[in-house]
């Protein structure tokens, strides 16, 4: 069978040119991720820059080495990016071979009936379509590698010495990291062809001798439970975002739309023409023939709209989820840092202000790293030293449990999150190192309320920081009892300046913003762009298949214009349908995790980034109308309503 | 049956029928309602018998052919083709009995673009893990006349030439039955007279089966019995006759 694959496929390129840019591209982004993934690894800093420390074990846990790279050669933060990046990119490429294929096999009914009524059993022609898909993904693949390799450079030199990268990347052995991305472009094109291989061996002989190409609507029952399930698994994850989800909302706020996607795109064939149904009412009101024929192409077939659908459907929930739940995280940050904050003054820079005066406080915490141990991992952590009698004036320290004033000698008081996280209780030990390479235990004496961006998760005495980090220095001062302009008169002539503590605030909520914004680009930039050629992709094989319809609508006496009514309304609707499920989703995430973040704030400012969010609505359903109505007026255009007749 | 359509009785066949219909109902329910597509057909396909399928539309003769071969289940009733029962078998067992005793010519000349005339006609072959030779292609498709076509396209062939690939695909298998559906609907009437004349080399040289259904009374005269389907029964049949008497049983019928 493989030959007739063979075959079948130089035959039908058009048919699978789509798949094939969808795959090659797809392989194109993991085989990036793959090879900068490679060079992060490979990077070796300097021995003299990484700690080498022993985990604890426990039970069933073997105590192991940990080489922990410090700060300043850390390439960690780009590896999350890749990894996020690869599995956004898999994610989306799974979806759009399996409506790229299942789009192939649905327009030749007719000639796979041919076969098996030529004597091709059901599973011949499932190794058949397979096989096509092989042959597909197998150039695909590969020309998606050679492309990664090639732009492996560029990428390695802008990603080096930044935020994420502060190091010189150099590019490592392609061939590892390139056979892993062809070998999950072939993985990933099999899974998503394999609904599509399956349908084919259900077309029957009798397929050969129907000319109506309208599908069943059935959808099967293993279809239907895993749908279910993803549902499940969707409402099970929606529970998990809780108030204690703290930086779990990242991930969260990413995998719990793709659940609900994948469910919503196994049940679409039912929800599709339901949506559509709702969505057409006001159109066909107000149009008069072309919103009533759109409605019924959409409805009547629903395994067509759904393939269309999907991915819209996939890259506006996720990429709307995300981009609502980091903003409403960036919100519950700035109220965090506002109700934590009590100083009404923050210097920033460092400065000796003890004869300013009328100063009352001076909270001039340093920050420091320290790696700490756990059972099974060892990390770097920001810590700041603060003496808790001044600090507790100036800032929200209050404890959960245990008590503040004890943070003396070798002790710490951790934030709430990170006390849940390895569940460390007031009494524990904590064994750390210090950069100085000096280890020690320290033992918990608070644990306190989380409030990033003022208070790191660890709070150490001052004194410990200035034995072990004698030259840091404060970056910022909390102050009291001094009006702005004599401290600002006090520091002229020095680098810091004070502000008022409600700017300061703004500035780190900003920050956090700012943070944010090059994580999604980062994230959502190949996704995005993928998902475009995706949805052109769909819609424009989906309106060159339906050149004998359009010309025979036009013998009908439909004029060219009529026509492309039809077609801008159809798409559109398509398009309505699938933004209102990622909408819907959207809202779902977005709500549970602001309400997750939010409890115990008060006040907390709602930004919604309306310009980004309706910038991904209007982008989806400018490509669904514009990848429509290009090929539409292509195939007008070409052709006379006479060839209906050939 | 009318005057014009003279019947004959039934010759008892001597050897077992190549294909047997005993009792075949088809009934179709959709949310319109039930349609009543076969209302009981009884029939015996003499093995080498030329046979030709008429009735007015909707008469049920396309869904007559469909559940002689299989393709389709009938309601009740039962098709034995060259000894075996086919509503006890599954859709392999099914379609292997299809690919070894069984050839099809339709309207729609169903070749795959994407083959050679070559390729096209060793499918069959291919399918049942049969490497083909050479030599058998290259006779049937010296059979239809087409033995220059054979590195050619479908696209690049006439409808006729396109027809008789067809048939020399099925000729490969040495099916017992063929089966036609319209086969000529399509063709222009010389090029007609040729693909009928080689469905019937087929049943006088090889002693294979041909089951034609046609609306055509000139192509029905080519086959030794014309049968004739009104309403979901068999309404009469007449044999050797020409195409004005078949005509006229059929206008008969759709009086």
């Amino acid at each position: 069978m493989f030959y007739l694959s063979r075959q079948t496929v130089s035959r039908h390129r058009s048919l699978y040119a789509g798949s094939f840019i969808a795959l090659a591209v797809g392989v194109f982004l993991l085989g990036l991720a793959a090879t900068a993934t490679a060079a992060t690894i490979a990077y070796s800093g300097p021995v003299a820059r990484s700690i080498t420390v022993t985990t604890l074990g426990g039970r069933d846990l073997e105590p192991r080495q940990v080489r922990v790279p410090l700060s300043d050669a850390d390439v960690s933060g780009l590896q999350t990016v890749l990894s996020l990046v690869g599995t956004i990119s898999g994610f989306i490429t799974i979806f759009v071979i399996a409506s790229t294929f299942a789009f192939a096999v649905a327009s030749r009914r007719r000639e796979i009936g041919l076969l098996r009524l030529i004597g091709a059993t059901p599973s011949q022609v499932r190794r058949m379509v397979l096989g096509e898909v092989l042959v597909v993904a197998l150039a695909a693949s590969l020309t998606g590698a050679v492309l990664a390799q090639l732009a492996t450079p560029l990428l390695l030199s802008k990603a080096s010495y930044t935020e994420l990268a502060p190091v010189k990347l150099e590019p490592a052995s392609p061939w590892v990291p390139l056979a892993i991305a062809v070998g999950i472009g072939l993985v990933v094109a099999m899974l998503g062809a394999r609904s599509a291989a399956r349908r084919a061996g259900r077309v029957g002989p009798v397929d050969a001798l129907r000319e109506a190409a309208l599908e069943p609507p059935r959808i099967g029952p293993v279809r239907i439970t895993f749908g279910v399930l993803f549902l499940a698994g969707f409402i099970t994850l929606l529970a998990l975002i809780r108030p204690s989800t703290g930086e779990g909302v990242t991930p969260l706020a990413m995998f719990t739309p793709m659940l609900l996607v994948i469910a919503l795109t196994l049940l679409a064939p039912v929800v599709v023409p339901w949506v559509g149904r709702l969505w057409a009412l006001p159109l066909i009101a107000w149009t008069r023939v072309s919103g009533r024929l759109a409605q019924s192409n959409v409805v009547a077939a629903p395994r067509r709209s759904a393939s269309l659908a999907a991915p819209i459907l996939a890259i506006s929930a996720i990429a709307g989820s995300m981009v609502l739940s980091l903003s409403f995280a960036a919100d519950s940050a700035e109220a965090t840092i506002r109700d934590t904050l009590r100083a009404p003054i923050v210097v920033e820079g460092f400065a000796d202000l003890g004869e300013v005066p009328g100063v009352t406080a001076v909270d001039a915490g340093i920050p420091l790293q320290l790696i700490r141990i756990s059972s099974d991992d060892a990390e770097l952590e920001d810590a700041e030293g603060i003496d808790p009698a001044v600090a507790s004036r100036t800032r929200d320290l209050t404890a959960i449990s245990g008590d503040i004033s004890r943070l003396t000698g070798n002790t710490v008081a951790v934030s709430k999150e990170m006390a849940g996280f390895d569940s460390y209780q007031v009494g524990d030990e904590i064994p750390v190192t210090f950069t100085d390479r000096s280890a020690t235990k320290l033992r918990v004496v608070a644990v306190v309320k989380d409030a990033q961006g003022v208070n790191p998760s660890i709070l150490i005495p001052l004194d410990l920081v200035r034995r072990h980090a004698p030259t840091a220095q404060p970056e910022r001062i909390f102050v009291d009892g001094v009006d702005l302009t004599t401290l600002n008169e006090h520091l002229s002539g020095t680098t810091a300046h004070a502000v008022p503590a409600a700017e300061w605030e703004a500035e780190q909520a900003e920050g956090v913003r700012e943070g944010n914004r090059l994580g999604l680009i980062l994230l959502l930039g190949p996704a995005a762009l993928y998902s475009a050629i995706a949805i052109a992709n769909t819609l424009l094989m989906g309106s060159l298949q339906r050149r004998h319809e359009f010309i025979t609508s036009r013998l009908l006496g439909a004029t060219p214009a009529q026509i492309r009514r039809m077609v801008l309304w159809e798409s559109g609707l398509v398009g309505a349908v699938a933004l209102s499920l990622g909408t819907a989703i959207t809202l779902t995430v977005g709500i549970l995790i602001r309400h997750a973040m939010n409890s115990g704030l008060t006040d907390v400012p709602m930004t919604v980034p309306w310009a980004v969010l309706t910038g991904i609505a209007g982008i989806c359903l400018t490509l669904a109308v514009g990848s429509a109505l290009a090929p539409t007026t292509y195939i007008l255009r070409r052709s006379q309503p006479s060839a209906a007749v050939d | 049956m009318t005057s014009t359509a003279p019947t004959y009785p039934t010759v008892v066949p001597t050897q077992p029928p190549a294909l047997l219909l005993d009792g075949i109902t088809k009934t179709y329910r959709s949310k319109a309602g039930s349609v009543d597509a076969l209302r009981g057909v009884t029939y015996h396909f003499a093995q080498g018998s030329f046979t030709a399928v008429m009735g007015p539309s909707g008469s049920g003769k396309s869904t007559l052919l469909q559940c002689a071969a299989g393709l389709d289940q009938p309601t009740t009733g039962t098709v034995v083709l060259g000894g075996t029962t086919l509503s006890g078998l599954n859709e392999v067992a099914l379609t292997k009995l299809r690919r070894n005793e069984m050839g099809f010519v339709f309207q729609a000349y169903n070749l795959l673009p994407s083959l050679t005339v070559y390729d096209n006609v060793a499918l069959p072959l291919r399918l049942t893990g049969r490497r083909p030779s050479r030599g058998d292609v290259h006779r049937v498709l010296d059979q239809v006349g087409l033995q220059d076509k054979a590195k050619r396209r479908p696209a690049e062939l006439s409808g006729g030439q396109q027809q008789r690939v067809a048939i020399a695909r099925a000729l490969i298998t040495r099916p017992s039955v063929f089966f036609a559906d319209e086969p000529t609907g399509a063709l222009d009437s010389g090029t007609s007279r040729q693909i009928l004349s080689l469905l019937r080399e087929a049943t006088e040289r090889a002693g294979q089966t041909v089951v034609m259904v046609t609306h055509d009374p000139v192509a029905a005269a080519y086959a030794e019995r014309v049968l004739f389907l009104s309403d979901g029964l068999i309404a009469g049949h007449l044999d050797r006759g020409t195409p004005a008497q078949i005509a006229a049983a059929m206008s008969s019928l759709e009086r």
